[in-house]
């Protein structure tokens, strides 16, 4: 049998770690433990509604004192029917406990983890944040790039096609869309429509040979 | 000597795909890089927010395609994360042994392109032979060679087929053999040693600090993998541990990087042989497709206001789907898909890794991050 870890590490992990977001955070930041729900192994994991103002302090501080090493994604929705929380931006970290190799004697060790033995801020956890910011024309949170290098090209991303800026970012351009692309053009927002969009006519009926006068406006 | 920016890419044969790669030499040695991506941005998670949960997966299997059936699965489990939905144990089965063959189909891709890129052409031609041998077997899975549309959300399209437990296994046995042989012509290989030891360092911390994950960071000597640090299908039931790579004391090189990716061809082959062996009814029987043993029930549309995320091991590192669901205004499309794709975050670092190299260096550096275009401008 493989190892891997147990349900009852990760919950253990993720109840003390949303018990002191609760101390330190009271007011800006909500935690609570939330569980996957498909597949075999209903695992937890960690989720925190915070401010935008706090995000940077949140971050540092699951950085420097609870290990979460890794940020996995940044990405950004666009909301605009919801008047107070348009804008969106979700964050996915996660604690993975790489360290470089120990040396020993002049030779280096290759690191196999013991997994039955880890605990506390050892255990591998997945986090989701999210923020939520209210109907505004230049949407804006703080950039974490220089907590976890691997945000950068995260919120180059999320600038490039959901338009919300990232205050302290260096270097902002686009990367998946041209450079000469418009000021202001950011495809995944939810004014620039698919053709299409809302149904599924072109599928079953690509040639619209079938397509019957009842049938306008059919959503499937 | 005055410092230039030279542009490689994007049509270059280090590139592995079309992206430019900018580099700031002082003459041989590259002192700064900029990679310049998205010539294949096709805007699959826009796409995506007029498709159901069914047709999506075919877009997910173009994402890279090296490793199609990868990714499906990440999208599959991300979406029965969203709708809640249970998978019989021997869908899980097939899945597994589907995942585990394309990861050795899509190691081998990325062996056959290595080869020819540090000199050594004959590598090229014997891992595209055993491809061959997975691809088919992959074919009887899923009905084509390269996109699979292979599962469902709460299973799998079709059952294995009469006759494919004993062709895999022979075919696995073979290829467990042959690696032997890939290890022999490239370990005594002088021109891949001289090309891939000593160049491009890379050390785990800081891996994984710049997002970099897989593979590449088992290489650098730790054995972080998505499959035991947040458990998902039945990876749990198999005798199997991660690949890693004793990397030296400045990290892992190029020559680290495909030592892990062979060590982890053998164990996902291994895998799959133990897979085989128990998978629940047999792996000899066949069920109709639509069977409620190896599809379960799913609902079409999300619960509203529900998000679902999964983190998967893909064959280049940690891949991630995070879908927000709309609810019954929505109907059966999810509101947004958002996609972590792990070679989008590994090419910048790849770029920075270069740096203080020859130019020479650049295909053996890159090359050995696995770069892969699809994935990485969606």
């Amino acid at each position: 049998m493989a190892k891997e870890l147990s349900a009852d590490q990760i919950q253990s992990a993720a109840e003390a770690l949303v018990g002191s977001v609760a101390e330190k955070f009271t007011g800006s930041a909500t935690a609570e433990v939330r569980h996957h729900t498909g597949g075999r192994r209903k695992n937890a994991y960690v989720y925190i509604d915070v401010e935008a103002a706090a995000w940077r302090d949140l971050a540092t501080w699951l950085a420097k004192s609870h290990k979460v090493d890794h940020c996995s994604m940044i990405t950004g929705i666009h909301w605009p029917e919801k008047a107070d929380a348009t804008w969106q931006v979700v964050a996915h970290l996660m604690r993975t406990g790489v360290r470089n190799p120990g040396v020993v004697s002049g030779r280096v060790h290759e690191i196999k983890v013991d997994i039955d033995a880890l605990v506390g801020v050892d255990v591998p956890l997945e986090f989701e944040i999210s923020m939520t910011l209210a109907e505004t024309r230049e949407p804006s949170v703080p950039s974490v790039a220089d907590i976890w290098v691997g945000a950068d090209w995260n919120e180059k991303e999320t600038w490039d096609l959901v338009g919300i800026e990232f205050e302290g970012h260096v270097g902002m351009r686009r990367v998946l869309l041209p450079h000469d692309s418009p000021t202001g053009y950011h495809p995944l927002q939810k004014q620039h429509k698919l053709r299409y969009h809302d149904f599924n006519e072109m599928y079953d009926d690509a040639q619209g040979f079938g397509r019957k006068p009842e049938d306008v406006g059919r959503v499937k | 000597m005055a410092e230039m920016w030279i542009s490689m890419g994007p049509q270059h044969p280090m590139t592995h795909g079309l992206w430019t790669l900018k580099v700031k030499v002082d003459g041989e040695t590259v002192v700064d890089t900029e990679p310049d991506l998205g010539y294949i941005h096709r805007g699959v998670e826009k796409i995506c927010e007029a498709r159901d949960f069914t047709q999506i997966t075919t877009y997910c299997d173009r994402l890279c395609y090296a490793s199609a059936n990868t990714w499906s699965h990440a999208w599959i489990y991300a979406a029965e994360d969203l709708l809640e939905v249970e998978v019989p144990e021997r869908a899980e089965y097939i899945r597994m042994v589907a995942v585990e063959l394309q990861r050795i189909a899509s190691h081998l891709m990325w062996l056959g392109a290595y080869c020819p890129d540090v000199g050594n052409l004959t590598g090229m031609v014997w891992c595209l032979r055993e491809r061959e041998m997975m691809m088919d077997l992959l074919q009887e899975l899923g009905g084509s060679r390269m996109h699979y549309n292979f599962p469902r959300v709460g299973g799998v399209k079709r059952d294995l087929p009469i006759g494919f437990a004993m062709r895999c296994r022979a075919k696995l046995k073979l290829f467990l053999d042959r690696i032997q042989e890939y290890e022999a012509i490239l370990d005594e290989s002088t021109i891949f040693l001289v090309r891939t030891q000593g160049v491009g360092y890379a050390k785990a911390e800081e891996m994984i600090n710049h997002g970099v994950t897989g593979p590449n960071t088992r290489a650098a000597g730790h054995d972080y993998d998505v499959r035991w640090a947040h458990p998902y299908s039945i990876y749990d039931e198999l005798d199997w541990s991660p690949a890693v790579e004793r990397p030296s004391i400045k990290g892992s090189d190029c020559y680290d990087r495909y030592r892990v990716r062979v060590e982890e061809m053998r164990q996902s082959a291994l895998m799959v042989l133990e897979g085989l062996d128990k998978m629940p009814g047999g792996s000899e029987t066949h069920h109709e497709s639509g069977d409620p043993a190896i599809l379960g029930k799913a609902p079409a549309r999300a619960a509203e206001g529900k998000t679902g995320f999964h983190h998967f091991e893909d064959s280049r590192g940690e891949s991630m789907f995070y879908i927000a669901g709309g609810g019954e205004a929505r109907g059966k499309h999810p509101y947004r898909v958002s996609i972590r794709s792990p070679m989008f975050i590994t090419i910048p670092y790849a770029a920075k890794c270069m740096i203080g190299y020859k130019i020479a260096d650049i295909p053996a550096i890159m090359g050995s991050f696995d770069p892969c275009i699809g994935e990485t401008d969606r």
